[in-house]
């Protein structure tokens, strides 16, 4: 341990901190020089957040190695973030080494963590014990130099919507939706400061949707229950979202094959063949209108014609599937949808900042890129709000890299940074306990 | 001849070994064993309605939402190839070796909520003090947070308008410091305490669907009580997932 005197010479910030949006599916990564003035979303390395495995060439892809893969039948995944939450440090500290300290880093990205700062982003309402692992694993295992850990919304307040303004004041209200891979939540931030008593989950996240689709389509044709980044691609490909529950209704009629002897022709500009890829010619399938010889074909009642392919028909699962954002009611969850979600958060609060929220609301996240949601989710809302009300709301420009985006230009402003950052000896001095206080503490600044 | 009678008492009675019981209608202990009074029990007043759910069919939504929110296949253990750092410390090397899930963490910390009460209620209480400190605001005053302030500038000659131009009823009530402090000193609520709440009572029914094609749910299975949108799609549902034997 240095002696007390010499622990102000120690605690000199280094020049570039590693920003780091640690999300279930994906991590959102790049180092950011201090004072850097040209950050954008292209500064920003999406790295999937896993582990896979393939029983069938009997390969391991630790995270960017993903896209070596060449077949993703049958693929299993290992992901170290359960709930939004850095549950496994196993795998974690594996994906971190293999993208941030060896060699095997990617460009750009790689650091020797005694020299870098670290600005990690985490979820709301995690448990105690699960952040103190992970202040102990940054300064025991990793050695960062200083580290800030904080809930990733609130830097979005840093940066508009569009990703343009760069002010070293935080907008003074802000409503972030984050709709992510683990849950939805909704987070009313006031000048960069949380406010915890209204912060809500809604328990639907792109992991449900895609689950929900394999589901349904091992149901209703082959059983697909281990295709999981096929069904996400899918999901990906032809989910939309119906503009209300009235066009719900008359989709859902479209897409319906009839009754026993009064069988109805199913619409084609809804229901799609899905082309499977085969993983020998092809790797990635494709949606295309649906044809019903070919579905004829399939089951083997008319002659087969042409190369043989695998389809899969999607019909009512297209729209029925991110219908559960709204109505989660529908397979039997007892939670509100995401508007009425939203009106619950805000309904604890005084109603001058309810006004406020009400009028500055960013989507982040990526279900909000489904075709159709913020539309329904902007008309579903003005329906619930009073209509003296200005209801303000937009999605950020790439809903994924937009929290990360909004810590880096936190991050490139050193007299903020300074502000937040602990240093690995004060971390030595103190302990975890304290630094868990400390994060609690400077939450908002 | 003498007519001879036996007389019933209570001495001589011969027991047959099963008895006649006052009906005292639902019994839930049976109903779960053995459902045979099924058509009786739905046509008896006061009796599950017709979108309550039977226990079965609850554990069964339980089961389903528990396996769509997974994260990680307990099944599949892949394991970390290739050597990696070992743990710098005592502390990490505990860290990394834990092999729990999510909801072990979840229930350790709602076990610690339950544990300890005290800190968190003399937390509350602090809360409480700090409100109570501050000195009464005009807006505090009024009954209610929505209620806007009217007299006040009604009562300057100089600034009253006709009351149908006034926009005083449209805003609301200038948000005061302290209250604003105490929102955001508020600590963060625990993981459970965060769930977005049930929808609002009066709002509409829960839609049904058919089990099979997703289409709307019109018919009940007798068995079971999943629905089903026709004759086609009940046969698929009673050769593969109607509950009955489940």
């Amino acid at each position: 341990m240095p002696p007390k005197g010499s622990r102000k010479l120690s605690t000199i910030a280094p020049k570039h901190t590693l920003v780091l949006d640690n999300g279930a599916y994906t991590l959102k990564a790049g180092l950011v020089p201090a004072a850097s003035t040209d950050l954008s979303y292209d500064s920003c390395t999406v790295i999937p957040n896993c582990i896979a495995r393939s029983t069938r060439d009997k390969c391991t892809y630790v995270a960017s190695e993903l896209i070596h893969c060449k077949d993703f039948g049958e693929l299993a995944f290992r992901r170290p973030v359960e709930k939004g939450f850095i549950v496994n440090w196993e795998a974690e500290k594996a994906i971190w080494e293999h993208e941030f300290v060896e060699s095997t880093a990617g460009e750009g990205l790689m650091c020797d963590p005694k020299e870098t700062n670290l600005l990690l982003t985490e979820k709301p309402n995690c448990p105690k014990e699960l952040q103190k692992n992970c202040d102990e694993i940054v300064f025991e295992q990793f050695e960062f130099a200083a580290y800030h850990r904080s809930v990733g919304a609130t830097f979005c307040a840093y940066t508009s919507a569009d990703g343009s303004s760069l002010s070293s004041l935080p907008q003074e209200c802000l409503l972030i939706i984050d709709t992510s891979y683990s849950d939805a939540t909704i987070l009313p931030i006031y000048s960069g400061q949380l406010i915890q008593s209204a912060v809500r989950r809604l328990n639907i996240g792109g992991k449900l949707l895609t689950n929900y689709l394999k589901e349904l389509s091992s149901l209703r044709h082959y059983n697909m229950m281990e295709e999981t980044y096929l069904l996400n691609e899918i999901k990906e490909a032809v989910s939309f979202v119906t503009s209300s529950k009235e066009q719900f209704s008359r989709d859902l009629e479209r897409t319906w094959k009839g009754r026993l002897g009064d069988k109805r022709d199913l619409d084609t500009s809804i229901v799609v063949d899905y082309v499977l890829p085969d993983y020998e010619g092809s790797i990635h399938g494709y949606a295309r209108p649906h044809d019903p010889v070919k579905s004829r074909m399939r089951r083997g009642l008319q002659p087969q014609q042409g190369p043989r392919e695998d389809l899969l028909p999607v019909g009512n699962e297209r729209f029925a599937v991110p219908e559960l954002l709204f109505n989660p009611s529908d397979i039997g969850i007892q939670e509100a949808g995401l508007p009425e979600a939203i009106v619950q958060a805000l309904g604890t609060l005084p109603e001058a900042l309810k006004l406020a929220f009400l009028s500055n609301i960013v989507v982040v996240g990526g279900n909000s890129l489904i075709p159709g949601f913020m539309e329904r989710l902007e008309s579903e809302l003005r329906m619930l709000v009073p209509d003296n009300y200005l209801l303000g709301i937009a999605r950020a420009d790439d809903p994924i890299k937009h929290t990360w985006l909004g810590a880096a230009r936190f991050a490139s402003q050193p007299d903020l940074l300074k502000h937040v950052l602990v240093s690995k000896a004060e971390y030595d001095e103190n302990g975890s306990t304290w630094l868990a206080k400390k994060f609690a503490a400077t939450a908002g600044r | 001849m003498p007519h001879v009678e036996v007389l019933p008492n209570s001495a001589s009675a011969a027991a047959p070994g099963w008895t006649y019981v006052v009906d005292t209608g639902y019994d839930p202990s049976k109903v779960a064993i053995n459902p045979k009074d099924r058509k009786r029990a739905a046509a008896r007043p006061g009796a599950r309605s017709d979108n309550e759910l039977s226990a079965r069919q609850q554990t069964a939504i339980a089961r389903r939402i528990a396996e769509l929110e997974r994260d990680n296949d307990p099944k599949q253990s892949i394991a970390i190839a290739g050597k990696h750092a070992t743990p710098k410390t005592q502390n990490a090397r505990r860290i990394i070796q834990y092999q729990r899930q999510i909801k072990h963490w979840l229930d350790d910390e709602e076990a610690q909520l339950q544990q300890a009460p005290a800190p968190r209620t003399a937390q509350s209480s602090r809360r409480v003090g700090t409100m109570a400190s501050i000195p009464p605001t005009p807006s505090e005053a009024t009954p209610g947070p929505i209620t806007p302030r009217p007299s006040a500038t009604q009562a300057d000659p100089s600034t009253q308008v006709d009351p149908l131009l006034s926009i005083d009823n449209l805003m609301p009530p200038p948000l005061d410091k302290a209250e604003l402090d105490a929102l955001l000193a508020a600590p963060p609520l625990s993981y459970a305490a965060s769930h977005v709440g049930p929808p609002a009572p009066g709002g509409p029914p829960q839609r049904h669907f058919c089990d099979n094609c997703g289409y709307w749910g019109k018919i009940k299975c007798l068995r079971c009580g999943a629905r089903v949108c026709g004759l086609e799609c009940k046969e698929a549902h009673e050769a593969t997932r109607c509950l009955k034997w489940a």
